[in-house]
């Protein structure tokens, strides 16, 4: 891997290049899914590869193959300098980097027992408990139970003289029951949506979930959800469990507080933010409850590494502090824009895509609330537990959410169960109405490994901390 | 580069050799791509990415296994084959698995394009240069892209299916923005480059954004739409990924389920999936190798049917029509080439047949809210404007809706009879055109 990374780079300086990095990087996947009791897949992949980046006559340039013969290596990175000089007929601010240290350094990401190791009898015995436990409910017409596991290696160096060995593994596990009737299908997840949790970590974080202990009382809510009070259409006061404050943290403060989308690099796809440079140390975000860091170093966290992909140390820095606006995700190229270093941000979707400004650990910092004093404390509202759909607008302002679950909350008591409950409002009112915040005890970092941005599309792999929170006047059963 | 035809089918069939199992199957997918990225009136990302894909599907009795890489040495084929037969091997018998298909002919269509295949760097920068040229003078900012995919693919399996074929596409997209709170969007993908302008696409964008300055606030409401097509490509790839795949069928999970032969939406709508359709792009044979056809979905409002690979076509009784994606996979077969039928009405009638309703150019981050009667949550983008007395009138905010499609395509006014190409290239596009839709419900707007 070295060599390779030593080629790119002399060959880049040949073609004319001010400034080069190279990754090489190395993946092994497996993948294990039972569904309704059939094993519908067993499938590993691996992939290698090296992305090489440059920039020349001020402008950027990417090349990656799978090849990694010297002359390949050479060709693409001729072809990366070729690239960079197409796009600089348009450039006429020439690309500055903020000034980052040369770090030869390993980090390795932490995994007791490896995932990779395990027997696939092992894997699929606990799947198909799980599988089969869900459907001991007969409105339970579709159950599913998977695991996925990712190892990577990789390099990346830099013609600034870093060098620098990074690897990790991560593991992903969860189950779904889906209860089917009278025209509708209705999920229930556990221990999230969307695939489960997923952690960096090895076979001890699978087993630390007992999916099969957690399989009936799965089935048994969905089943219930079938015969559950819709959803009131009203506004109201809302509970929100730590999973669904999660994807609300990643749709409605991380990605409007990556500073590419505010310069409007994202602008054609995923697109802005409602937040501006000037926003910066005055904007209120929310209500004082509400702090939010980014945090690269979270032990176990998807969202962790040594370094970033252009070799930034990993950070924790305030994105929010007590509901002011204090902070965006940063690159080396972004950073100098609004006068601070970078805080380490940059990571690509494998090797063959560039990268970009991408979530680390964006957390909603705990509070001091118990989870049933605050349940105690609240008159009448909803509880609401997982998320079930997600949008939100270009500018991250208008965001609507839907739930799997819900339970009235009357007197200070968790009442009857309510099925497709959904949410929606606006970022900053809907932060700003957060009147209290449950404390670390109930706080846990949640794996969010689909998190999708850029041209061509890149698959972040990011991490939310998060406890369940209230909020006041939202308007909840919307077109319900 | 990628791999030439000849060597990606010659390096399938090698996989299926080496690979110690019953039966074996070997997909290989060899890929250029290329991508032209500008934001803020210049070009931000720049790149090309070479890479080939080799998928070994093992089949030990009913037991199959699946492993993939990227690694082609004679190492490297080996321990994929080992991967998938190990697979195999722990996976239980499967009843319903009847084995991998036989051979079919294939409709050998013509995918590649010499104009495409000359649509480098200096031509993409060219073609964003005239793309920002149009936002520029009107006092307003360009993003987008313009990319280029160029591949080879092959299927091969023990049971005599050996097909290859290759394709290249062109995908451009461009945002433009003004100072006022106006954008406009225009997008085309084609496997012919020559078909492309890109300043009148960039124009057509920039014209949008022109028009759309300065939006007003508009009440939340049942109003009527007129969707263009792009908008209506995002609520018919929906359909497909929710109702028209055999497994979500076979689960009772589609609206399809229960409403075979039943009227289920108007009679002006007529869905089909037909990868043969001239001007699409992709694949004229599945993950499987087996020949794709056209296939109706619903046709003058009526449920025909849904797509099938190998596995569900058995497991439910019904034709294979050719839509298997690489196993295993977490959808079953799919459709990736959709279109809608066209009718009789441009879109400039419609609009004139409107007293008041709103004009959607485009959807944003629309997802689902229930999958059994499609109800949709979204967002318009760059271009949302009100029609009052048969005219666009004024721009209106960007507006959130939230919509059973099912219910919206129950009262169609009128079917656009132009249609257009919309996706994402590489090998996916779906071929609609406009409509008017008598009620579509709005819950919300941005600020």
């Amino acid at each position: 891997m070295r060599d390779a990374i030593a080629a790119a780079l002399d060959a880049t300086a040949l073609a004319g290049a001010t400034y080069a990095d190279a990754r090489v990087v190395e993946t092994a996947e497996e993948r294990l899914t039972v569904r309704t009791g059939r094993v519908e897949g067993i499938e590993s992949s691996d992939s290698l590869g090296i992305g090489i980046r440059v920039i020349a006559d001020g402008a950027w340039g990417f090349g990656a193959t799978a090849d990694l013969s010297p002359d390949a290596i050479r060709a693409t990175a001729r072809e990366a300098v070729a690239l960079a000089r197409a796009a600089a007929t348009t450039v006429t601010n020439p690309v500055r980097l903020a000034p980052v240290g040369a770090y030869r350094d390993t980090w390795i990401g932490p995994c007791e027992i490896d995932p990779f190791a395990i027997p696939t009898e092992d894997k699929l015995a606990l799947l198909l408990a799980a599988d089969e436990a869900m459907r001991a409910e007969s409105a339970v017409r579709v159950s599913t139970a998977s695991l996925s596991f990712l190892k990577v290696n990789k390099v990346f160096g830099s013609t600034e003289g870093s060098l620098i060995e990074q690897s990790y593994t991560e593991a992903q596990a969860g189950i779904v029951a889906y209860a089917i009737g009278d025209g509708e299908m209705l999920p229930r997840s556990y221990p999230n949506s969307h695939g489960g949790q997923a952690v960096q970590g090895g076979w001890e974080s699978v087993l630390a979930l007992d999916l099969p202990g957690n399989a009936p009382r799965v089935g048994e809510q969905a089943a219930a959800l079938l015969s559950a009070a819709p959803c009131p259409a009203e506004t109201t006061t809302v509970i929100i469990d730590g999973s669904q404050i999660a994807l609300q943290v990643h749709e409605s403060v991380g990605h409007p507080t990556e500073l590419d989308r505010i310069l409007g690099d994202e602008a054609a796809f995923a697109g802005t933010s409602f937040l501006g440079l000037t926003d910066l140390g005055t904007l209120r975000y929310g209500s004082e409850h509400v702090t939010v860091t980014a945090d690269a170093t979270v032990a176990g966290s998807l969202g962790s590494f040594g370094y970033d992909d252009e070799g930034v140390p990993a950070q924790r820095d305030h994105l929010v502090r007590e509901g002011v606006l204090e902070g965006f995700q940063t690159s080396r190229e972004s950073a100098p824009v609004i006068g601070r270093l970078s805080n380490g941000c940059m990571r690509a979707d494998g090797w063959k895509r560039q990268p970009l400004v991408r979530m680390t650990t964006i957390s909603l910092e705990p509070g001091t609330w118990g989870f049933d004093e605050l349940v105690a404390d609240t008159e009448r509202g909803i509880y609401l537990e997982t998320n079930n759909s997600w949008s939100i607008d270009d500018r991250r302002l208008n965001f609507q959410f839907a739930c799997e679950i819900g339970w009235e909350i009357r007197d200070g008591k968790l009442g009857r169960m309510i099925k497709n409950p959904n949410y929606t409002g606006m970022t900053p009112e809907f932060w700003g109405a957060c009147d209290a915040v449950c404390s670390r005890e109930h706080w846990q970092v949640w794996g969010i490994p689909n998190c999708g941005k850029g041209e061509p599309m890149q698959v972040a792999h990011v991490a939310h901390g998060a406890a369940p929170a209230r909020f006041r006047n939202v308007r909840v059963g919307v077109a319900r | 580069m990628r791999l030439p035809l000849e060597a990606v089918r010659e390096l399938a069939e090698r996989a299926i050799r080496v690979t110690p199992a019953d039966a074996a199957e070997a997909l290989v997918m060899s890929t250029t791509s290329a991508l032209t990225r500008f934001a803020g009136n210049r070009i931000h990302q720049n790149m090309a990415e070479t890479d080939t894909q080799l998928s070994i599907r093992a089949v030990l009795g009913t037991q199959t296994g699946v492993a993939s890489t990227n690694r082609l040495d004679d190492d490297g084929l080996a321990r994929c084959a080992a991967a998938a037969v190990e697979a195999a091997r722990h996976a239980p018998e499967d009843p319903d698995f009847g084995g991998l298909p036989g051979p079919l002919p294939i409709v050998n269509t013509q995918r590649v394009n010499a104009s495409t295949a000359a649509f480098d760097a200096d031509r993409r920068a060219e073609a964003v240069r005239a793309m920002i040229e149009q936002s520029a003078t009107r006092d307003q900012t360009a993003a987008g892209t313009v990319s280029t995919s160029d591949y080879a693919a092959a299927v091969a399996n023990t049971g005599g299916v050996s097909v290859a074929m290759e394709g290249d596409d062109l995908r451009a997209t461009v945002l433009s923005m003004g100072t006022r709170g106006g954008s406009g969007w225009a997008s085309m993908v084609t496997n012919d480059a020559a078909a492309f302008s890109a300043s009148a696409l960039g124009s057509r964008a920039a014209g949008i954004a022109e028009r759309a300055e300065d939006p007003i606030a508009l009440d939340p409401g049942t109003y009527a739409v007129v969707l263009a097509p792009e908008a209506v490509a995002d609520i018919v790839d929906f359909l497909g990924y929710l109702g028209f795949g055999a497994k979500p069928f076979s689960e009772g999970g589609s609206f399809l389920a229960e409403s075979l032969g039943q009227r289920i939406v108007s009679e002006h709508i007529s869905i089909y999936d037909d990868a043969l359709s001239p001007g699409t792009i992709g694949l004229s044979f599945d993950f499987e190798g087996q020949p794709k056809r056209r296939t109706p979905l619903i046709e003058g409002g009526v449920a025909a049917g849904p797509v099938t690979d190998s596995y569900y076509a058995r497991k439910l009784g019904m034709p294979n029509t050719g839509h298997a994606l690489p196993a295993p996979n977490p959808y079953g077969p799919m459709p990736l080439n959709l279109e809608m039928a066209a009718g009789g009405t441009s879109e400039a009638d419609m609009i004139a047949s409107v007293d008041r309703g709103i004009y959607v150019t485009r959807f944003h981050y629309v997802n689902v809210e229930d999958p059994m009667k499609v109800v949709l949550t979204g967002m318009t983008r760059d271009g949302t404007f009100l029609i009052e007395n048969g005219q666009l009138t004024r721009p209106v905010r960007n507006q959130r809706f939230t919509q059973g499609v099912l219910e919206a395509l129950s009262h169609v006014g009128a079917v656009g009879s132009q249609r257009a190409l919309f996706g994402p290239g590489e090998g996916a596009a779906t071929l609609v055109p406009a409509l008017l839709l008598e009620r579509w419900e709005f819950t919300g707007q941005t600020g």
